[in-house]
């Protein structure tokens, strides 16, 4: 890559960023005003940070709790999802079974079907049927493997070179070795890509806790802060702020998640598993 | 491919049987025991932090005189709608034995679920109600004329106003001209002018099926002489006074004197505007942001302030078929709707409950505090939602068509009207 | 060397080649039938039946009424009106969205200083709630807002998002906005295995940066390309948050209604499902129809 070329593009990169994290900016610097200020001159902080608003979210709703509830909801998925998933992505890329294309076939599905089309039925059946209301396992379960990861760690398995597997299979190997001891060390890149796109979902996810849980103790950190702004909010000194303060703590911890994985997104991984 | 996607079609079928099986049917609730017993309960509150107030004190009274039939009382679960979070308990099976926040409108769709306890069947009931309520509460019968809902609180809807900002226009602020349509357009119009304010007065004008509960139908209750909008299930507002009130907003609208976009939190408490259209319930959000005085809702050429309706804004407490200790539900109904509680809950929360005899019973509150005399005379003269089937789509149905004529002023006024009166009388008919 | 096992020719036209596949699948198929496939058939149920629903231990009549929910819906205006928004909204984004982040993808593959800065920056707003991030919009596009004072006379007469005009474009570039961290970050993934040779390669051969993009990239891309359309389009047919958080019920005049915002507010807030399960039906059906025709597009060699 040559560097003399790349300073347009390097300017061109850095005004894109820099729209796209104004929105951000403004968010931050809201939430550290003590009062609400629609001027030009906004975007410049210059009466003074506080941590007022912070401190008055705290105060509403427990944000140590939701977050920890938030953990839980995520953390279940992205583990179901990626086990699962990496199983049952392996077996559509690699395996020949039968039922495989109509599984496929209903993977696909489910990307194309709103969630809103099946929320009420799926509440019947959580709540009343299986009596999972107000539980963490209510909350994680329509959501418990997902599906685009799947389809992820398919795409990535199919394509891996066939040699790879053919050689294995010639020396005698049997499948679950192979999947053991090739297929799944490979999988790095994807899983990384998988576990950043998994987590946005029920990290943020709204309707669906809020449907299965009303005690308010089991609540994760988007619901309460929704439920905040609808009905609470109109009642704090700068409630525009302390909105603000629950997005950015609502947003830090998957920002930091990516910050800290991004790096291995780099072309020489994959490579050197390939070559010779 | 095609095999496959045939056969994925065939599997959502045989799924589709598979749930049909399972969904319809089930056995009958033995209604009779649970309207009998008696033991502990579950109630929702609103969120509403003085109504929380009053009904925690409310729970803690009733639970020290009745240690078997504890009361656990919490705030509803938040949503956008609080229908949205009952439906969902009714269909769940767990909604909770009263709701403290169950809103008129929502009943007739609640009482199709078959999730609510028609209060007749409790033998003291209707006696109770028309002793409390008077006549008013036929506006909250069924149209199987039986009682779904107790009639609980109402706050009627006034015109409030910033004494400071209409000081500032050149108005005078103890008796500004609001009462017909012609004196509030000059006063707004003149509070714009000046500068005054940004907007004269700021409803919101999103698409929510209740926004209309705040700017069309309190003035169409006054105006009308206390119509409902459907009254044997026909639409009423095909008139001159629906189209009376609905050219008044439109040229408020097309006067710039409120915007058409809108506000994220209180115009008026925020000193954005300068009028706002609400009830008692906001009196101590205002309290030392606005410096506020009331009038009545403006009518075309003017009535005596005696003499005009307006929206009650009611939520009403109503029993869920859920509940299995029914009796003691009835009983702390009825506890917490008496003259102590219900003088409790004015003077914590400064709502109005639905009595006959609030200007007399409580007489000596209401001339401590003469803000809230207005809304009390006003009580008497309310005019809920009509208690019809499909009620939700009706004034979903009622809305977008104002937002379009009115707000936007995309198509003809009254043109919009008599199509959406021909609409929502189809609506009311249907089961 | 030992000969490979053989198997019987029985069980293989049974259960295929390596049945192993079918144990591994199988909790992921499990979770499809309870969590989707149950659902789904429900909803196709009640869109051919007059249904609500009733509280547990209700008897209610629920007669099957064959296409007349589909009539009552495909007669909707407000039905109509929102279908032909998500239309809209489609061809804006789509194609801004493929565009623009196999462009920002390959740029930001290379090694250049910032990196980090520059990848979170793209992919911050994916991250956030729409709860947060649509306040700040709703705030910088009001008619008093940042953007109106900036463009001085050239502002927009109704406002943004009140203009009837302008309120589903303006969302198009939100969402367009918001999720283009996604794809950025399924392009990074892909890019990963264009191999480095190729593009020597073709620098060997005398190709400028142009040249080699649109031959070495854009090809070696392929297929994530057609992913990243296809979910573009099922993501923005089943546009629901971002109507519901910025407009409040479907904007000015249904402007910037989508159809799941109209089938939520007909299934959930007016109870009446089957409708509701009617607009989903065709919705989906719409969309697999696009998808189908996309994918048969893109993968034409």
């Amino acid at each position: 890559m040559s560097r003399t070329r790349s300073w347009p593009r390097m300017v061109a990169l850095v005004i894109g960023a820099i729209f796209f994290l104004f929105p951000f900016y403004y968010m931050i610097i809201g939430s550290l005003q003590a009062k609400r200020d629609t001027s030009i001159t906004g975007i410049i902080p210059t009466h003074g940070v506080t941590l007022h608003n912070y401190a008055q979210i705290n105060a509403s709703l427990d944000l140590l709790r939701s977050l920890v509830n938030s953990g839980i909801f995520t953390g279940g998925v992205i583990l179901a999802t990626v086990i699962f998933g990496v199983l049952a992505g392996y077996a559509l890329a690699r395996l020949h079974f039968r039922g495989r294309g109509t599984l496929f076939a209903l993977m696909l599905l489910v990307q194309v079907v709103p969630f809103q089309l099946l929320i009420i039925p799926l509440y019947v059946m959580i709540v009343r049927n299986y009596g999972l209301g107000d539980s963490y396992m209510g909350m994680i379960l329509p959501f418990a493997i997902n599906s685009v990861a799947v389809f992820i760690f398919r795409q990535f398995f199919l394509a891996l070179p066939e040699d790879l597997f053919a050689a294995a299979r010639i020396d005698g190997a049997s499948e679950l070795r192979i999947l053991w001891s090739i297929a799944l060390p490979l999988v790095r890149p994807a899983l990384l890509t998988v576990v950043l796109i998994t987590f946005i979902g029920p990290w943020n996810e709204l309707l669906w806790p809020f449907l299965v849980t009303k005690d308010v103790s089991l609540q994760p950190l988007a619901v309460s802060l929704a439920n905040y702004i609808s009905n609470v909010a109109g009642r704090a000194t700068n409630p525009y702020g302390a909105i603000l303060a629950g997005s950015v703590v609502l947003a830090a911890p998957v920002v930091a998640l990516f910050v800290a994985f991004q790096k291995h997104f780099t072309s020489s991984e994959l490579g050197s598993g390939v070559k010779g | 491919m095609k095999k496959k996607v045939y056969a994925a079609a065939v599997i959502t079928l045989a799924m589709a049987t598979t749930a049909a099986c399972s969904s319809s049917g089930g056995t009958t609730a033995s209604g009779g025991s649970a309207l009998t017993a008696h033991g502990p309960i579950k109630v929702w509150l609103s969120n509403n932090p003085e109504e929380v107030t009053w009904g925690t004190s409310m729970v803690k009274a009733w639970n020290a005189a009745h240690p078997k039939e504890l009361v656990t009382a919490q705030q509803i679960p938040a949503g956008k709608t609080s229908e949205e979070v009952i439906g969902a308990a009714i269909t769940a099976g767990n909604a909770p034995c009263l709701v403290y926040n169950t809103s008129p409108s929502a009943v007739p769709g609640f009482q199709k679920q078959g999730g609510l306890v028609a209060l007749d069947s409790f033998p003291d009931a209707k006696a109770y109600i028309q002793a409390r309520n008077g006549t008013a509460a036929d506006q909250y019968k069924s149209p199987d004329g039986k009682f779904y809902q107790l009639p609980w609180k109402s706050n009627p809807v006034m015109i409030f106003y910033n004494k400071d900002m209409m000081k500032k226009a050149g108005i005078d602020p103890s008796a500004p001209p609001l009462s017909t349509y012609a004196d509030f357009l000059a006063t707004s119009k003149k509070i714009v002018a000046s500068g005054a304010a940004k907007a004269a007065i700021w409803p919101a004008p999103t698409s929510e099926f209740f926004q209309s509960w705040f700017d069309f139908y309190p003035l169409y209750a006054a105006e009308s002489g206390g119509k409902q909008l459907i009254e044997n299930n026909k639409a009423t507002f095909d008139s001159a006074a629906g189209k009376s009130v609905a050219n008044f907003w439109r040229t408020i609208y097309a006067d710039k004197l409120a915007p058409q976009e809108v506000y994220t939190g209180d115009s008026f408490a925020d000193q954005k505007a300068a009028m706002a259209v609400v009830g008692p319930w906001a009196i101590p959000v205002y309290k030392g942001k606005v410096n506020w005085g009331v009038a009545p809702v403006p009518t075309s050429t003017g009535m005596p302030a005696s003499a005009i309706h307006t929206f009650s804004d009611a939520k009403n407490v109503a029993i869920y078929s859920a509940c299995k200790n029914q009796g003691t539900a009835w009983d702390l109904l009825k506890f917490s709707t008496s003259q102590a509680q219900d003088g409790a809950l004015l003077t914590t929360t400064g709502q109005m409950p639905l009595r006959q005899d609030v200007p007399t019973v409580y007489a000596s509150y209401l001339s401590t505090h003469p803000s809230y005399k207005m809304f009390a005379d006003q009580v008497a003269r309310t005019v809920e939602v009509p208690n019809v089937n499909n009620s939700i789509a009706i004034w979903q149905a009622f809305r977008d068509s104002y937002s379009s004529s009115v707000i936007f002023g995309k198509t003809p006024v009254d043109a919009a009207l008599t199509s959406t009166a021909a609409k929502v009388t189809t609506l009311a008919g249907q089961p | 060397m030992p000969p490979p096992k053989r198997r019987s020719r029985r069980l293989t036209t049974l259960f295929g080649r390596q049945p192993l596949g079918m144990a591994l699948a199988a909790p992921y198929v499990v979770f499809l039938a309870a969590v989707f496939a149950y659902p789904l058939g429900l909803a196709v149920y009640m869109s051919f039946h007059r249904y609500f629903f009733a509280a547990p231990g209700a008897v209610v009549a629920r007669p099957f009424v064959g296409l007349q929910n589909y009539k009552t819906a495909l007669s909707d205006p407000a039905v109509q009106r929102s279908f032909l928004n998500v239309v809209e909204f489609l061809i804006i984004n789509v194609p801004l969205t493929v565009v623009l982040s196999l462009v920002l993808a390959s740029s930001l593959n290379g090694a250049i200083r910032g990196r980090t800065f520059l990848r979170v920056a793209y992919y911050v707003p994916y991250v956030t709630a729409s709860v947060a991030v649509v306040a700040v919009w709703l705030f910088l596009f009001s008619n008093g807002g940042l953007v109106n004072q900036l463009l001085g006379p050239l502002a927009p007469d109704p406002s943004w998002l009140v203009n009837s005009t302008l309120a589903m474009p303006l969302i198009a570039v939100f969402v367009t906005w918001k999720q283009l961290g996604f794809f950025i970050l399924l392009y990074l993934a892909a890019l990963q295995n264009v191999s480095k040779e190729l593009y020597e390669a073709a620098s060997v051969d005398g190709a400028g940066k142009f040249r080699s993009f649109m031959n070495v990239t854009v090809p070696g891309v392929r297929p994530a390309t057609t992913l990243v359309v296809i979910l573009a389009t099922i993501t923005g047919a089943n546009l629901f948050t971002e109507p519901y958080l910025l407009t409040n019920g479907g904007g000015p005049d249904g402007a910037s209604a989508s159809p799941v915002l109209v089938m939520y507010q007909k299934g959930i807030e007016q109870g009446s499902p089957d409708i509701a399960a009617a607009i989903g039906v065709i919705l989906v059906i719409g969309v697999l129809v696009v998808s189908l025709i996309n994918r048969r597009l893109l993968e034409r060699d």
